[in-house]
């Protein structure tokens, strides 16, 4: 065995992890408050529409996944005061006026006759943009100040992309026609529409793009010790 | 969507045939016995009663249904109540024209999550009660759908519906899984004594969250907390209709005293249910007496 006073390095050569960051704490806070409000939303959406599909098999995954929604909402519920947000009511709010208007439109289908615009909502448009949201916040925010957050993201990644290719299997299966394939698409064309008039589930800069503003040690990344 | 849903629209497949609480009553294949003719003492469901197989598989339905039930039950309170401290939904709930300066719509957000984990946890019992229905030899929509259940989750005070629904029904679960756990052992099928063990845990976990909040909710608001146990009385004399649940041998469902006591019912909520599903019973013994005595007379002019 090796010598165990011998000094070794602090960051193991496997670990490639680094200290720069895209967000400072006041944007990670912001964002992930943008999408606790986006979680509820869904998780609110999800346990509504139970009751209003009478396809047996759709009816218990939105109960199943309704659940995963709360408890996103909740480890970033719990996130916020972390990130110096003592009441999390404050930043719990959506990205803007059109991030409403979206939700709106997405909980509008009602009758029993619209699962498939029910579905294409929450995956075809809902969930592939947290899947973005979240995979652009793990890959820039730093991997060693904000440790916690990447840890929750992984876990909540995990959870989204189990339920969009659930979610798209049960789509497939209900899609039967040309005039199916028709509603799936404009639905899915509206929603896009207003999700991309919002700029994304923490608005205009959610995965980068010119309105990220620097903030903190946030620019060109370097390996582990290194500063921009 | 609406903020509420009538229990007239509940969807459903084409399986699917509902009634009323006193139509499933009178079904003869329910658990709760045969002819009055063939009435015995002990009407406990025990594999032993000569029609425990028809019975236990119409039980069985009724968990099933009665889960579907629980589940939009407990995702609509996910979504018909605001979250305190939610201002972007208040001005949604403002357009359309709610009261929201009703501080009793709004909840906290931790008693929705906990809804939220419900819907789970009845997705689940969805999902098992219909694989053990095929074990046990029947099919979805052999027996009729009652949705009493998910009328009592129709109250618009969040309150009332955590009573209704968490105490009242969830209450008659633990009671219900309780029976048939107990069959399933006495009957020797492990399968289902193993699944209803699983279901009677979470029952028991969704009956402390209902007392929780109710306690939690209403510490400053006695008034509210009365009608919520009143409103939660009814519901379990409702459940108790002809006494298919209470302490005697006579029903077939017994009242599980310690799981409810886990739950957080006080020994004097739990004799208060004893007491309405013994006086559910006794009305319904009544009311066969009445009918036989008429019967009786009937007989007697037909046969003069």
């Amino acid at each position: 065995m090796a010598d165990p006073y011998q000094p070794r390095p602090p960051f193991a050569p496997w670990d490639r992890r680094e200290l720069p960051g895209l967000f400072d704490v006041e944007e990670s806070a912001r964002r992930i408050g943008a999408y606790k409000w986006a979680e509820i939303k869904l998780f609110e959406a999800l346990g509504g529409w139970v009751a209003t599909v009478p396809e047996l098999d759709v009816k218990m995954r939105l109960g199943t996944h309704c659940y995963k929604h709360a408890w996103h909402a909740e480890l970033w519920h719990k996130r916020l005061p972390e990130l110096r947000e003592m009441n999390p009511d404050r930043l719990t709010k959506p990205a803007n006026d059109a991030m409403v208007r979206f939700v709106e439109a997405l909980t509008e289908p009602e009758v029993p006759e619209r699962t498939i615009e029910k579905l294409v909502g929450v995956y075809r448009v809902f969930i592939p943009h947290f899947v973005a949201a979240y995979t652009f916040h793990k890959n820039n925010t730093s991997e060693i100040t904000d440790a916690p957050t990447i840890r929750s993201l992984h876990f909540i990644l995990q959870d989204e992309m189990d339920d969009w290719r659930e979610g798209e299997m049960l789509l497939q299966s209900l899609i039967d026609t040309p005039e199916e394939v028709d509603r799936a698409a404009a639905h899915q064309a509206r929603l896009e529409k207003l999700m991309v008039a919002a700029g994304g589930i923490a608005g205009p800069g959610t995965i980068g793009g010119s309105a990220i503003q620097a903030g903190g040690p946030n620019g060109s990344r370097t390996h582990a010790g290194g500063v921009a | 969507m609406r903020k509420f849903f009538p229990v007239e629209e509940l969807a459903r497949d084409q399986r699917f045939h509902q009634i009323t609480m006193k139509d499933r009553m009178a079904d003869p294949r329910s658990a709760l016995g045969t002819a009055t003719g063939e009435r015995q003492r002990s009407n406990r469901l025990v594999p032993s009663r000569p029609d425990a197989s028809q019975a236990a598989r119409a039980l069985m339905h009724g968990i099933f249904v009665g889960e579907i039930q629980a589940l939009e039950g407990a995702g609509r309170t996910c979504h018909d109540f605001r979250t305190q401290g939610d201002a972007a939904r208040r001005a949604q709930d403002e357009a359309h024209g709610a009261d929201v300066d009703d501080v009793d719509d709004a909840v906290p957000f931790a008693l929705k999550l906990d809804m939220a984990r419900q819907a789970w946890d009845e997705a689940r019992h969805v999902e098992i009660s219909v694989k053990l229905s095929d074990w046990m030899g029947s099919e979805i929509g052999e027996f009729a759908e009652n949705t009493v259940l998910f009328q009592a989750a129709c109250s618009t005070d969040p309150i009332l519906r955590l009573a209704g629904v968490n105490r009242a029904l969830e209450g008659l679960a633990i009671d219900v899984f309780t029976t048939m756990k107990e069959f399933g052992g006495l009957a020797g099928d492990p399968f289902l004594e193993f699944c209803e063990d699983w279901m009677l845990a979470d029952e028991v976990t969704h009956v402390k969250m209902g007392s929780d909040w109710l306690r939690k909710v209403t510490e400053h608001d006695p008034d509210r907390r009365k009608k919520a146990l009143e409103f939660q009385s009814v519901v379990d004399k409702l459940f108790s209709y002809g006494g298919t649940r209470s302490d005697s041998q006579e029903s077939p469902i017994g009242l599980a005293r310690r799981f409810r006591e886990l739950a957080g019912f006080t020994d004097t909520e739990v004799e208060e249910i004893a007491e309405v599903s013994l006086a559910a019973l006794d009305e319904r013994k009544a009311a066969v007496a009445r009918m036989q005595a008429a019967a009786a007379v009937e007989h007697t002019l037909a046969t003069n």
